[in-house]
Formats: structure tokens, sequence, C-alpha cells
């Protein structure tokens, strides 16, 4: 009985280094995310200041310029499928046209 | 030492090891979920940090779309400016050819000595008078020549009297007649190509309606 007992105290002592080990565990993750947080603060608080005096903008320019470029081929694109359109203006229109003019160009 | 001094040993040590790994797991998941929250906090403030900067950087920004896709629309405009002239050009270019072949007698159902007698009458109405002096191109003075009797007994009775007298000498025209009083100091133009540029001027834009391209 005796020996159970020393076991015992023994294996309470493994518990308690368990419960410090995990402690510590879960502090390093806290002060790893606290640096994370901190040094995302500072990266954005730095960026921030920096696009202020007109800095480190030129990937946010470059970006707005792409993004520009594909909407005016759009755009473009959209305007030649209009006049490719009027240029295939049916006949009949174009007949109905030129006896409109042709009406008002000769006495009734 | 027992047997059952033993087991319970046994039991106690499994009982510890078991114990062990569930706090290990435990704070296992708990630094997971603090690496993870912490990561949605830095991608959060990065987002918003982004926001900023475009707000910044936004007129600088919208100037560069403005610049690239006012370029685009100005020339997708003039392309289609350019298809709606030229398809309109092309009705009055019909046209002016469609006159010709009138002027020249080449269209059937069209009596071009009758629209010439029109014409008289309606530049002889509106300058007003007694005396009028028709001149046109050689081809008209022939045909209003042969139809003059015709001609002038049409002015008398639309315009309650009126002199009518050619003038010899020829003009280049398309077709039509411009006529003037005996002093000219009136003179009414009433040719084809006048009367097609009158025309294109008023009804432009009933032309392009008709097309369906307005």
């Amino acid at each position: 009985m005796e020996r159970v007992l020393s076991i015992g105290g023994r294996l309470q002592k493994l518990i308690k280094e368990a419960e410090m080990e995990a402690e510590r565990k879960v502090e390093e993750a806290q002060n790893r995310a606290k640096d994370m947080i901190s040094q995302a603060r500072t990266e954005a608080d730095n960026r921030r200041a920096r696009a202020q005096r007109g800095y480190d903008i030129e990937d946010l320019i470059q970006a707005e310029e792409e993004k520009a470029t594909k909407e005016a081929a759009k755009v473009l694109e959209d305007y030649r499928k209009r006049a490719d359109a009027i240029k295939k203006t049916p006949e009949e229109r174009f007949e109905e046209a030129v006896n409109l003019v042709l009406r008002e160009a000769l006495p009734g | 030492m027992s047997k059952g001094s033993i087991e319970l040993e046994a039991q106690l040590i499994e009982r510890i090891v078991d114990k062990r790994k569930e706090l290990m797991a435990r704070a296992e998941e708990e630094a997971k979920r603090v690496l993870q929250a912490a990561e949605e906090e830095c991608e959060r403030i990065r987002v918003e940090s982004e926001k900023q900067i475009l707000n910044v950087v936004g007129s600088e920004l919208r100037a560069v779309r403005d610049r690239i896709v006012g370029t685009a629309e100005l020339e997708g405009r003039k392309l289609l400016m350019l298809a709606r002239d030229d398809l309109s050009s092309s009705v009055f270019e019909e046209v002016e050819k469609r006159l010709w072949e009138i002027a020249e007698g080449r269209v059937e159902g069209v009596d071009f000595a009758e629209v010439l007698t029109k014409f008289v009458i309606e530049a002889a109405s509106a300058i007003g008078g007694e005396e009028f002096i028709v001149a046109a191109n050689e081809r008209d003075l022939k045909t209003l020549k042969k139809n003059l009797k015709k001609v002038r007994a049409r002015v008398e009775e639309a315009l309650g009297g009126g002199d009518l007298k050619l003038d010899v000498k020829p003009v280049a025209t398309m077709g039509g007649v411009i006529v003037r009083n005996s002093d000219g100091s009136k003179i009414y133009h009433n040719t084809l190509e006048g009367r097609l540029k009158n025309v294109r001027r008023r009804v432009e834009a009933s032309v392009a309606e008709t097309l369906g391209v307005i």
C-alpha cells in the first residue's frame, strides 16, 4: 500500500508538469498571436502613412490600370458590335429611308 | 507485492497517462484556436488598411480609370458616329443617284416634265410678282421649251397671272430650275441638288430614326 501511495505522489507530480506544459503551450500561442497582430498593425500603419505621402501605391495604380484596360476593351468591343450592327442595317429600312428623302426632295 | 496492488498501480498509471494526453490535446486545440483567431484578425487589419489606402489614393485611381476607360468611350463613340454617318451618307448618295435617273427620265412612273412644272410654280410663288425668268440645264430647258405653253398655263392658274420666259443660257445643274424676277432682285434656286441639300438638313434625324440608328 505504501508503494502505491508513493507512485501516486509521483504521478500527481507528472500531472502537475503536464498542466504546466499545457499552459505554456497556450501562453506561447497567445504571445505569438499578439506578435502577429502587432506586426500586422504596424505594417498597415506604415503602408497607410506611405500611401498618404504618395509612396508604394504603384501596385494599386498598376492593378487599377489593368482593371481599367480590361473594362476599356469591353467598352470598345460593345461599341464595335453596335457599329457593326449599324453596318448591317436591313435593306428594307435603307429603302424606306431613301423613299422618305425622295418624297421630301420631289414635289408632292 | 500483492496482485491487487499491482493492478491498482497499473490502473493509476493508465489514468494519469490518459489525463496527460487529454490535457495536452486540449492545450493544442486552444493554441490552434488562438493562432487561427490571430490570423483572422491580421487579415481583417490588412483588408481594413487596404480599404483606407484605397480611400486615400481613390482620386488617383479614379483618374487612372477615367483616362483609360474615357479614351475607349471616346473612341467607341467615334466608331459609332462614323458608322451612322456612313449609313446616312449612303442613303443620300442613293437618293442623288435616283434623282439623276429621274431627271434623265429613266424612272418609270415619274414624269420629270411635271416635276419641272411644279418646281417653276413653287419658285414663282415664292418670288411673287408678274414676270419670271427660268434658267435650267440644257436638257431641262429643252423639256420646258417643249411644254412652255402648258407650264405658262399652270403658272397662270396657280398665281392668277404672270409672264414666263426661258433663259437661253443653260446652267450647270443636275436638274430643276433657277427662277428670278425681271430685275434679278429675287432668285429662287429650285434645283435638285439644292432641294436635296435642304432636305438633308431637315430630315437627317428622321432618316436616322428610320434606319434605326438613334
